[in-house]
């Protein structure tokens, strides 16, 4: 039997294939070929593309560079946005591999936001870690917590070191013995036909009969249209990390071993794939 | 009206009350013409407060909008090309120095606390970069704001309409209201949690509250007393 941990380690080294292909509006002193990236689910655009960015600047004068951004078929992809969960929501249905074009000019200062530096990720990503914890235990673990456990969780991140990030991730997957499981779930639903980024209410893992409630539970308190009726046809897919799981599932479950590195649990709603 | 205590004696803002909260701050603002609206988010039971003014560069309020009370985003940017056709165009140096800040108020069900959302931009649509939004911040806040990244403004995507705003970090916000509010509860004062929590963080991004929204509070005391 496979052990529980072990869904860890699959969630954290999931990779998506990636092509980069520089948008053809930019200006460059000889053509620019094709970039390819195995790019890790769990981690965010501007963390991992440095070799993305420094392959296309090769063909390009510096002048002509600015703020680098990432877009799919039109759209803007939001680098605050973990890997995975763009991939979930925007291409999941589609043919390997995953296409993306880079820019170099005219940021779209209306949909995307800024990341000048590794730390303006690194304050996302720390926000988000905070954020989940304050709807599990109050803040009380992560304000407990010293500055360098905060940035072990951002170095593992970083540097794709599962044992050093787990090492005191896991503090922040515990409750107290006397509980069933965390405070709140915390947790975001995307789709991408609305305005609204995401749904995010508070939802305890345990109802008050004591039974756990399920993913089932969860969209059908919040968002009820993602289920589909007895007798009806689906009409939605429910992705976590690029697979659908079981509307049966425990949330305090998904919550400990499906969230991404900032503790939320980041689920996709997306149209049923006609084929 | 009660707080919702836990039971370890945090000042949590329960969401109902926000909104309550929010209604009567902007029953008041409707009064004194102070420009604060609901707005309500189609399909979902969600809201938030919104308020926009216009700021010179060096602070001051450009005179030709000092009287306008009640009127709505277009209206105020008709105003401002009127105004630049007469011999008003003076008063505005340039357009470039007149910004339109926006200020949202939501609220944050993960910290149970009231956020406050902010953009800015020139009149020709431009938005102010975070280092001009800086540039904005009174000399006496910007110490407290360096100290540390969980009290600084940061750029954040706006929960409810998926655009890049700046936001003052909310983990911080229940630390200062508890003094505020352990207070009222000693004195048995009835306060309006939006309205103390605003007088207190509305200043350091450039948003001032005129001081009739606390009478209002005091006299609804008085009454009861």
């Amino acid at each position: 039997m496979t052990d529980d941990k072990d869904v860890l380690r699959d969630v954290w080294f999931g990779r998506i294939p990636t092509c980069f292909t520089l948008y053809q509006d930019e200006i460059t002193e000889r053509e620019a070929e094709p970039y390819y990236l195995l790019l890790p689910r769990i981690s965010y655009l501007t963390l991992v593309t440095d070799k993305v960015k420094k392959h296309f600047q090769k063909v390009m004068r510096q002048e002509d560079v600015t703020e680098i951004w990432f877009e799919y078929e039109g759209t803007p992809l939001k680098w605050h946005f973990p890997i995975g969960l763009l991939f979930d929501l925007h291409a999941s249905n589609t043919a390997l591999p995953w296409n993306i074009t880079v820019h170099f000019k005219n940021f779209p200062e209306k949909d995307l936001l800024h990341c000048t530096s590794k730390d303006v990720i690194e304050a996302h990503f720390m926000a988000c870690v905070k954020e989940a914890d304050a709807l599990k235990h109050k803040s009380q673990v992560i304000n407990e917590m010293q500055k360098k456990d905060h940035k072990q969780l951002w170095m593992g991140l970083q540097n794709d070191k599962f044992d050093q990030f787990w090492a005191i991730n896991r503090k922040l997957m515990e409750y107290p013995p006397e509980d069933s499981g965390f405070r709140y779930i915390p947790f975001r639903i995307y789709q991408v036909t609305t305005e609204r980024p995401f749904i995010q209410k508070l939802f305890r893992p345990v109802a008050t009969n004591g039974q756990l409630n399920t993913l089932g539970d969860l969209l059908k308190e919040v968002y009820p249209a993602a289920i589909t009726p007895e007798d009806g046809e689906k009409k939605n897919q429910v992705m976590v990390h690029g697979i659908e799981p079981m509307l049966e599932t425990p949330v305090q479950w998904l919550s400990e071993h499906m969230s991404y590195p900032d503790n939320f649990l980041h689920i996709s709603i997306i149209p049923q794939p006609t084929d | 009206m009660s707080l919702n205590l836990d039971t370890e004696d945090d000042f949590y803002l329960e969401e109902n009350r926000f909104k309550q909260c929010c209604a009567e701050f902007i029953k008041h603002s409707q009064q004194i013409g102070d420009g604060w609206e609901w707005k309500s988010i189609k399909d979902f039971p969600d809201g938030y407060m919104s308020k926009t003014h216009f700021q010179m560069k060096n602070g001051n309020t450009p005179s030709i909008f000092k009287d306008s009370t009640k009127e709505n985003d277009e209206q105020t940017f008709t105003h401002v090309e009127e105004a630049l056709d007469d011999s008003q165009a003076s008063e505005i140096c340039a357009t470039s120095e007149v910004i339109r800040y926006e200020y949202h108020v939501l609220y944050s069900s993960s910290y149970q606390v009231p956020v406050l959302y902010f953009r800015a931009c020139f009149l020709d649509g431009r938005p102010l970069t975070l280092d001009e939004i800086w540039e904005g911040v009174h000399e006496c806040y910007r110490a407290r704001l360096l100290e540390g990244p969980w009290d600084t403004i940061t750029q954040q995507e706006h929960p409810l309409l998926g655009q890049p705003f700046f936001v003052l970090h909310p983990c911080r916000t229940n630390e200062f209201m508890a003094p505020v509010l352990a207070n009222s509860q000693r004195e048995n004062r009835n306060i309006n949690y939006v309205t103390s929590w605003l007088s207190i963080v509305g200043p350091v991004v450039g948003l001032n509250l005129p001081l009739s929204y606390a009478k209002l509070v005091s006299e609804q005391n008085t009454k009861t007393d």
